[in-house]
């Protein structure tokens, strides 16, 4: 089975537009597909996907969270200082309170208390659910609970199970659509995987969070293709692109996906643009694009 | 919450988000910031989107000299480790490694920074050492001053970088002279977005009027409100076919908050986003630039009643 990790530095350039008609496609050919959406801050995937009929269900405590015992709190204010995330707040005079959005469970602050006022324990993260899709594969994605999201820890736990779902499944391609980015939850997605498609798109903001991602992905040593989305209304700069791709970070050059309003209108009735209009000029862009891939397989 | 938050500063913070990513974030912030330098304020314009900051790229501005952030690393001592392994258990991320009597081993990557490590050490064996996670940019335009947090790429700690980035910006508060901050954020609803959160008076949720966009939407407001930070919508690319505004009309509705703006994509907004030309840095009149215009009018408006402006 072959680990295919769809990222991008740059939000909003077409992700979840690539793995979702990626998915479809290659179910459509034959290919035994399994999807990941490790996006959990905006789980797009599954929504483009549809819901689906869920198959696996469990209970993930990925996270901890240091929680302060008022009783036994003096107010000294050590946690306050040690804290790496400011997630101790010690308003004047009073007893400190963690903010939980903030914490990373790092324990220190128990560590400095002078009363133990302070337990770091496995927080409740959320659910991990496997969905069966309509279009017969299957999504691992999780519903959490705010304030929980997106951590590496989980995006791990996410494709650590949906991997072996995939695996049991006897899956042939497992793809994982990643959060925008290149912190923590990103490089979850990144390591062990087979191949990344870094889709981007020819604007200069793209192009240097595209230079971002390259170098965590190199730094990693996983395998990487372009694909350039929304082509076509800045020929100087796609051509640009196109020759830094290929002759500077030295990834392949997977397509380009040109401006088409077919994509617009698909996005807008949730639906991957080849299942939405096979027809569509994107849609057959994306096609040569699936084909490659397939042919890593 | 709110009550815990200390008052930072008189002056207001206002943070652009989203939920989504590629909504127009960074569009909104940079012009923003210049429609505000354009009535006579001074601007500070943060940008904390540390994975992927573009301010600087939408301004057309090549980031020189940055300063280094750094969080702790240890270092072991070999001489005064006696392998007790005390080190091995504080650390919750598991980035020391060791059996009984060996000497710990790190794992550097895993490395928060916490000094849990040095902290239970009794044998003074582990001495400071850094990491560099990444840098800050400070690039000085005028009555525009531009700090930029930029996350090492293959560093995992997002959040510390844009804590980092963020103590810049109310650190040159604490100088005085500027009238408004404007914080561009990452996208996600994650800590690193809640560091940016934490400090501000206001966020501005730009997102775009697709099923998924109010999907997100939801996302990042909920947070907002579990910050107990007001917000408004932006709603951006409003003209895009077939696009459900009605949706955030409800959202809006149902949340009793404002919709700020609504700011269609056009072939001016469009160019200048290609050419590292921001729409508001000299006059033009196109749709989208109008509809900037009346945000910034919108924010001036806000924070104008209370008295907040004219600390120069």
């Amino acid at each position: 089975m072959k680990e295919i990790v769809v990222a991008s530095g740059k939000g909003g350039t077409g992700k979840t537009t690539v793995a979702s008609s990626l998915a479809v496609f290659l179910a459509k050919k034959g290919v035994k597909v399994f999807t990941a959406d490790a996006d959990v801050d905006a789980p797009d995937l599954l929504l483009t996907l549809g819901d689906g009929e869920t198959t696996f269900s469990m209970e993930v405590r990925a996270s901890k969270k240091a929680k302060v015992d008022v009783n036994k709190c003096i107010a000294c204010g050590e946690c306050v200082k040690v804290c790496p995330f400011g997630a101790m707040i010690k308003p004047d005079g009073k007893q400190a309170v963690s903010i939980e959005l903030m914490c990373e469970g790092c324990g220190v602050c128990t560590l400095v208390c002078p009363t133990n006022a302070i337990e770091v324990s496995q927080a409740e993260t959320g659910t991990l659910t496997v969905e069966r899709t309509k279009y017969g594969f299957s999504c691992a994605t999780g519903k959490l609970r705010l304030g929980e999201h997106n951590s590496g820890h989980l995006v791990a736990t996410i494709k650590n199970i949906g991997r072996r779902k995939a695996q049991d499944a006897g899956s042939d391609i497992f793809i994982v659509d990643a959060a925008p980015g290149i912190g923590c939850p990103v490089i979850a997605s990144i390591t062990g995987a087979d191949y990344v498609i870094a889709v981007t798109e020819p604007t200069p903001a793209a192009k240097k969070n595209l230079e971002r991602l390259a170098r965590v992905v190199k730094h990693f040593g996983v395998p990487a293709g372009v694909v350039i989305n929304m082509s076509g209304y800045s020929a100087d700069l796609e051509k640009s692109i196109k020759d830094w791709v290929s002759h500077e970070l030295g990834f392949q050059l997977l397509g380009e996906i040109p401006v088409d309003y077919e994509v617009v209108k698909a996005l807008v009735q949730m639906k991957p643009v080849i299942d939405f209009n096979p027809k569509a000029e994107a849609s057959k862009a994306l096609e040569k694009i699936a084909n490659k891939i397939m042919g890593f397989l | 919450m709110k009550a815990l938050k200390m008052k930072i500063s008189n002056v207001p913070i206002v943070a652009v988000t989203g939920g989504k990513g590629g909504t127009g974030k960074t569009t909104v912030s940079v012009n923003l910031a210049l429609g505000l330098v354009a009535h006579g304020l001074k601007v500070l314009l943060v940008d904390a989107d540390v994975d992927g900051p573009c301010c600087a790229t939408l301004l057309g501005k090549k980031l020189e000299v940055g300063e280094e952030v750094s969080t702790f690393l240890p270092v072991i001592d070999e001489t005064k480790c006696v392998g007790c392994r005390s080190c091995v258990e504080a650390c919750h991320e598991h980035a020391l490694v060791g059996l009984q009597i060996e000497i710990p081993r790190l794992f550097e990557e895993l490395c928060s920074g916490c000094k849990a490590c040095q902290i239970v050490c009794k044998h003074g064996a582990i001495a400071d050492g850094r990491k560099e996670i990444g840098f800050i940019y400070t690039e000085d335009f005028g009555d525009l001053k531009l700090i930029v947090g930029e996350l090492k790429p293959s560093e995992p700690r997002s959040p510390i970088m844009a804590r980092a980035t963020v103590q810049k910006a109310l650190n040159e508060l604490q100088g005085g002279g500027w009238d408004v901050v404007i914080i561009d954020t990452s996208p996600g609803v994650h800590n690193t977005v809640a560091q940016a959160l934490w400090v501000a008076d206001l966020a501005l949720a730009v997102t775009e009027p697709t099923p998924l966009g109010a999907h997100d939407l939801n996302f990042i407001l909920d947070l907002a409100s579990k910050l107990e930070l007001p917000a408004e919508i932006v709603i951006n690319k409003s003209n895009i076919p077939g696009g459900l505004k009605d949706d955030f009309f409800n959202i809006a509705k149902e949340r009793k908050i404002a919709i700020a703006a609504e700011i269609p994509l056009d072939n001016e907004l469009l160019r200048s986003y290609v050419s590292g030309e921001p729409l508001l840095k000299k006059p033009v009149n196109s749709p989208a630039a109008r509809a900037l215009s009346s945000l910034v009018h919108n924010i001036l408006n806000k924070f104008e009643g209370a008295g907040k402006y004219g600390q120069r």
